[in-house]
């Protein structure tokens, strides 16, 4: 009885927590505070995954999204310095549009949780340690084994990195001045162009 | 509380199986006979990780104050108390009555936020630490994934810290420490999924049970060595302690992502370092050193007796206080890296090392090859 009814109001906490916290995404001025409420939306879903018994999808969204997605937008806010673009107001078209667009998502979510039957189990808690069955499931190659899309993703992750790796490779600098030849090895043999003492001769030849 | 023949057994080296249960197991069975117990226990859960806390803050300072004067042959705090022992009391106290200062133009909320969410990691990190058969609040089984996950909401509470300041040493600082803990979280998880692969369980409980024949870190046929290694110094990299302490290098940066914060919210980022000090070196004895499991070798049956007598409350302290040790002697020892080094390090050499190694533990693991395999 009490056990029960602790869930329903942890599950009511964590939904309106949730729901506070996506509007403070939408609504803060400045960018990075989006990202901060963003994580909390995050926590939250992983928070309800634990209630669902998926305890390992939870670690994983937060694994992913809080620790690499949000640290990801807070990295390219905090280098690009776009943390007070925010505050331009958008043109009133943009915003009838954004309200239609919207108002046709949730019509859709609405019509689409009333038309489809929930088959909920009587069991309770089929999964308990559902980690082990997710490992066996996907390398499992027979009837209802998800070893191909699991290699597939793989390789898909295999491109996205050497993507990333040939995207951030460092470039031969082509004659372009006050560049160094980056920090490998034989960095100390490149001359730079303009070197301390010309510069200095420079000076004095300009005194003169 | 059948634990007195239970210890008995142990005694006489016929200890076959360890009997864990949690805090929060108590809990959950007191909760459907009594609330009022289930209460209790997570009362006393909540008080004794306060205490713990407050414990493992006052102790560690004294601790490196101590081990840093003697490594450079002084005598380190002395006036306060016998051999200074109070000294860190004293100096907590300065803190706490100090002037909080916040920058005019700082982002207010997010530089209030950022110690709590650095100090909020190692918080919940202890929450999971088997510290003893009896004493463990809760075993969750995704265990290495809970350590491994919640530790990306420190990463946003330094990165936080050091943007909401609105200084350009902190900015730097933050910066260095997000791009370094990204990077080596990288190796130090490598290096856990070894431990992970041998013991077939990710619950920290069930990790330290399959080392009841022997500690991964010997059983493992020199996957499980390199991989401590590997966690050791990922995991420096990842608390940012010296030698890989230029997110907040004071000859560069002043103080890093703390350099304006004063009074108790710096007292919060200081306290985080030395429990996440802590809480890494739980983490070592536990997933390479046995935890609190006594020093085993396989069948000696009289040999594993004799270790049994020591309790294993006793076991994860004496691991645990070694691996803090080792990490302050770090400190003593290697100069800071530079940043490409640091990078270096990471991408080049432990990355590599880390990959190479989980493919031969995978080998190894599959073919029942490594000391003492269950039937």
């Amino acid at each position: 009885m009490i056990a029960s009814a602790s869930y329903t109001v942890i599950f009511y906490l964590l939904a309106a927590l949730a729901v506070l916290l996506s509007l403070a995404v939408v609504n803060a001025w400045k960018l990075l505070r989006a990202a901060i409420a963003l994580m909390g939306v995050l926590s939250m879903s992983a928070g309800l995954y634990v209630m669902l018994d998926a305890s390992f999808l939870a670690g994983v969204q937060v694994l992913v999204y809080v620790g690499g997605i949000v640290v990801l937008i807070v990295f390219a806010v905090m280098l690009t310095r776009s943390a007070e673009l925010l505050q331009d107001n958008p043109a009133p078209l943009r915003k009838i549009l954004g309200a239609i667009a919207s108002l046709a998502f949730l019509a859709a979510t609405v019509g689409v949780f009333r038309s489809s039957p929930f088959l909920l189990s009587a069991e309770k808690a089929p999964l308990r340690d559902n980690t082990t069955l997710i490992g066996e499931k996907l390398l499992d190659y027979g009837a209802g084994g998800y070893v191909l899309p699991f290699e597939i993703i793989s390789l898909l992750l295999l491109i996205a990195i050497i993507g990333g790796i040939v995207v951030a490779r460092k470039t031969e600098p082509q004659g372009q001045p006050f560049t160094t030849g980056g920090d490998e090895a034989g960095e100390a043999e490149f001359r730079p162009p303009f070197t301390q003492e010309e510069h200095e001769d420079e000076l004095e030849l300009v005194e003169k | 509380m059948n634990s007195a023949p239970h210890i008995i057994q142990i005694a006489l080296g016929a200890a076959s199986s360890w009997q864990v249960k949690t805090v929060s197991e108590r809990a959950a069975d007191a909760l459907s006979s009594n609330i009022w117990e289930s209460i209790a226990y997570m009362a006393v859960a909540l008080a004794a990780v306060g205490l713990l806390i407050t414990f493992l803050g006052l102790s560690l300072i004294y601790v490196e104050r101590k081990l840093a004067a003697h490594f450079q042959c002084r005598l380190g705090p002395m006036r306060v108390g016998p051999h200074g022992i109070f000294q860190t009391l004293a100096d907590t106290i300065k803190l706490l009555v100090k002037e909080d200062i916040i920058p005019q133009e700082a982002d207010k909320p997010m530089h209030l936020l950022a110690p709590f969410l650095c100090l909020a990691v190692p918080v919940l990190i202890l929450g999971v630490v088997p510290y003893s058969p009896m004493t463990q609040i809760a075993d969750v089984n995704i265990g290495v994934l809970f350590v491994t996950a919640v530790g990306g909401f420190g990463v946003m509470g330094i990165l936080l810290g050091g943007w909401s300041s609105n200084n350009k040493w902190s900015m730097l600082g933050a910066m260095r420490a997000g791009a370094q803990i990204i990077s080596y979280e990288v190796s130090a998880t490598l290096a856990l999924l070894v431990v992970v692969l041998f013991a077939g369980t990710m619950s920290l409980a069930g990790i330290v049970e399959s080392q009841q024949q022997g500690w991964w870190i010997w059983r493992a046929h020199g996957v499980g060595i390199v991989a401590f290694i590997v966690y050791v110094i990922a995991s420096t990299a990842e608390i940012n302690r010296t030698p890989f302490d230029i997110p907040e290098g004071e000859s560069e940066l002043t103080a890093g992502f703390h350099t304006e914060y004063s009074g108790l919210r710096f007292s919060f980022f200081f306290l985080a370092e030395f429990i996440n000090m802590f809480v890494v070196a739980a983490l070592t004895s536990t997933l390479f050193l046995g935890g609190w499991m006594p020093f085993h070798i396989g069948e000696w049956e009289a040999f594993n007796g004799v270790m049994d007598l020591v309790p294993p409350g006793v076991w994860f302290v004496g691991k645990s206080s070694f691996i803090i040790f080792v990490i302050m002697w770090f400190r003593w020892t290697f100069p800071r890296l530079r940043v490409d080094q640091l990078m270096h390090l990471e991408w080049k050499v432990l990355l590599p090392i880390g990959l190479i190694n989980l493919l031969a533990a995978a080998l190894l693991v599959l073919r029942h090859l490594y000391f003492f395999p269950a039937a």
